[in-house]
């Protein structure tokens, strides 16, 4: 962490409250600019700023010097990075001195097939944030060097946008279950990657039973393999079907998602596949609360805007 | 190939059974279930479960007596510590009553149950999403004996998992209840229509940006649009035609049918048919129209006639050429080629 004498007021503020500074991850499709992360915590504060759009976000965050670079897709098997694309994001990842952690989403039999040829670029030691179980077993069983992370999809709890603050006994997860930590600990993960909880009160990341990395601004809703954006330049039977060719539309296009009439406390985005809604201001704060108390490993913040 | 479907009903069993499911399922909701966590989470529907250990009783006994089996629905998304308790006395009970299998989605509990209860079967539920040949070897290693593919895989994805590892059976949707979102992958809860339903059928009205904060051409504006009304097509088809049947009661898709004989060829042990919540008379007509397909596949009709058949059992034959309505729309690629 840098000293506060670049900052602008809110950031030192911010630095100061940073009592237990996590990690900070940056996550990424494909390759992007990382000079920044290695700036001055003014220009951080005013790239986080660009992309979010969040004053105080961007305050919060600019006296974190970025630790990884989080790279690959977490939820689409058309995003997982090629050799090539991976070992330039590699070699980018040196350069700026941050720590490579390959995404990976829910797995096809193909997508278990290449990343059969991207694992094995990975240095030992690095870590694999895995959403498929079939994933973590092969972790475990060949390429024990790496380190297995369990991602959003794997790490289930019910974070409905919609849902009021009646709703809140039905947001739990169960990641503290005995049966799960079984599972965790069968297949070597002994991190984790989790969303807020949608009704998160002070103590809300304190039961987690792994060291934890905690995705902001935006919380992950619900992931489909059909695909909406993906289906643009698709015709016939094709058009929203599963295991069909994919132009990437949604490296460029997003929807804000409304339901006219209902006023829901968070925006919701769907990219791609993937429904996303972004923190409530109570969400935020008690994300920081939980950074302030150690209680996050890391942050993860998207490298690009939604 | 077996028949696999769902019950909600004591009543139902025989029916089924009689009709050619040679293996049933249901949920079961104990009353203290309720009472203690306030949750309609033992398993993944709110409806459709028995409520009543006599009637599993009951269910299980018939189900035997008409030589069919009966399966037990643990399918929530996530059970926390003391719900993977309750659930776990639940899967001990319906052992007791000399119940035949439990459907599970969350892996850990897979695990402990197979451990646990030897005598009964693990199935791992399509909620877990488990669709790739790893996958399939951690539920045989977990001590699952067969692993319900999820519904968005393609005939050949559900093949290789079955040829990659040919010691745990491949079970693959055949017909009803579509969803959007990957069901294992979706963490929302399906509300009560008044307060928006499903995520995936509330009526979200999506306002299209670039991400790099650029204006959308009029041309590309004009493509989305078009885009979005194939969506809500596909949506429609997507839950049944508008959760529609024809006038005898057949339901539409979607629908696996003429992807039966691709899947048997592939090894697929067993076909599900979805929708325990359904009234009685969609379940049986399912029942019927599955066992038909599957009658003639055995008895060694060639693909283009059980598809012909499979199109005219409604008929639905211009809904079928949408591909809109299928399970494995892959099968019309193939007609296509």
């Amino acid at each position: 962490m840098d000293g506060p004498d670049h900052l602008s007021a809110a950031a030192k503020a911010a630095w100061n409250a940073h009592m237990n500074a996590p990690e900070l991850a940056v996550s990424a499709i494909h390759a992007v600019a990382l000079e920044w992360t290695t700036a001055t915590p003014a220009e951080r504060e005013r790239h986080w700023f660009r992309l979010h759009g969040d004053t105080d976000l961007a305050a919060w965050l600019a006296p974190l010097q970025p630790t990884h670079v989080h790279f690959g897709s977490e939820f689409c098997e058309h995003l997982l990075p090629s050799t090539r694309s991976l070992h330039q994001a590699l070699r980018q990842a040196e350069q700026a001195g941050l720590c490579l952690a390959l995404l990976t989403p829910l797995a096809s039999p193909d997508v278990l097939a290449h990343l059969a040829r991207l694992l094995p670029m990975l240095p030992a030691g690095a870590e694999v944030v895995v959403n498929d179980w079939g994933v973590a077993h092969e972790l475990a069983t060949r390429f024990p060097a790496l380190r297995p992370v369990a991602g959003r999809v794997l790490c289930r709890m019910t974070k409905d946008p919609r849902l009021d603050a009646r709703w809140a006994g039905r947001c739990g997860h169960g990641l503290e279950a005995p049966a799960m930590r079984g599972l965790f600990e069968r297949l070597g993960i002994r991190r984790l990657e989790i969303d807020m909880p949608v009704f998160a009160e002070d103590e809300a990341l304190d039961d987690l039973p792994l060291p934890a990395g905690v995705h902001l601004p935006y919380v992950y809703v619900a992931k489909g393999r059909m695909c909406r954006a993906g289906s643009l330049s698709m015709t016939g039977p094709e058009r929203f079907a599963v295991g069909r060719r994919c132009q990437k539309e949604c490296l460029r296009l997003s929807a804000v998602a409304e339901r006219p009439g209902r006023g829901d406390a968070c925006a919701t985005v769907q990219v791609g596949n993937t429904l996303f809604s972004r923190h409530s201001d109570a969400m935020a704060r008690v994300l920081r609360h939980a950074v302030g108390r150690g209680r996050v490993a890391r942050l993860v913040v998207p490298g690009e805007p939604l | 190939m077996r028949i696999v479907a769902p019950i909600s009903r004591v009543a139902e069993v025989a029916l089924l059974a009689q009709a050619g499911a040679s293996e049933l399922y249901c949920g079961m909701m104990p009353p203290e279930w309720l009472g203690r966590f306030h949750a309609l989470s033992v398993n993944r529907r709110p409806s459709g479960n028995l409520t009543r250990y006599e009637d599993l009783a009951s269910a299980i006994e018939l189900a035997h007596a008409h030589g069919s089996t009966l399966s037990l629905v643990l399918n929530a998304q996530h059970y926390s510590a003391a719900q993977g308790e309750a659930a776990t006395e639940v899967a001990e009970r319906f052992a007791e009553l000399g119940g035949d299998a439990l459907i599970v989605s969350d892996l850990g509990l897979v695990q402990s149950l197979a451990a646990r209860l030897p005598g009964l079967r693990v199935h791992v539920s399509s909620v877990a999403t488990c669709r790739n040949a790893g996958a399939a070897r951690l539920c045989r290693e977990l001590g699952a004996c067969r692993l319900i593919l999820p519904r968005d895989v393609t005939i050949a994805e559900a093949a290789a998992i079955a040829a990659e590892v040919p010691d745990i059976e491949i079970e693959a949707f055949v017909l009803n209840d579509g969803c959007i979102f990957e069901e294992g992958a979706c963490h929302t809860i399906h509300l009560p229509g008044q307060l928006g339903g499903p995520i995936c059928l509330d009526r979200y009205q999506y306002r299209y940006r670039r991400r790099d904060g650029g204006a959308l051409s009029p041309g590309l504006l004009e493509r989305l649009r078009e885009n979005d009304e194939s969506y809500e097509r596909w949506l429609w088809y997507r839950f049944s035609c508008g959760f529609s049947t024809t006038p005898e009661g057949l339901p539409y898709g979607p629908c696996g049918l003429c992807a039966v004989p691709a899947l048997r060829r592939g090894r697929v042990a067993a076909i599900k048919i979805a929708g325990r919540e359904a009234p009685t008379a969609r379940k049986l007509a399912s029942v019927r129209m599955v066992k038909s397909v599957l009658e003639r596949v055995c008895g060694g009709e060639d693909d283009t006639a059980v598809r012909r058949f499979a199109m005219e059992l409604r008929p639905s034959e211009a809904h079928c050429a949408t591909g809109f309505m299928c399970y494995y729309p892959e099968v019309l690629r193939a007609e296509v080629n």
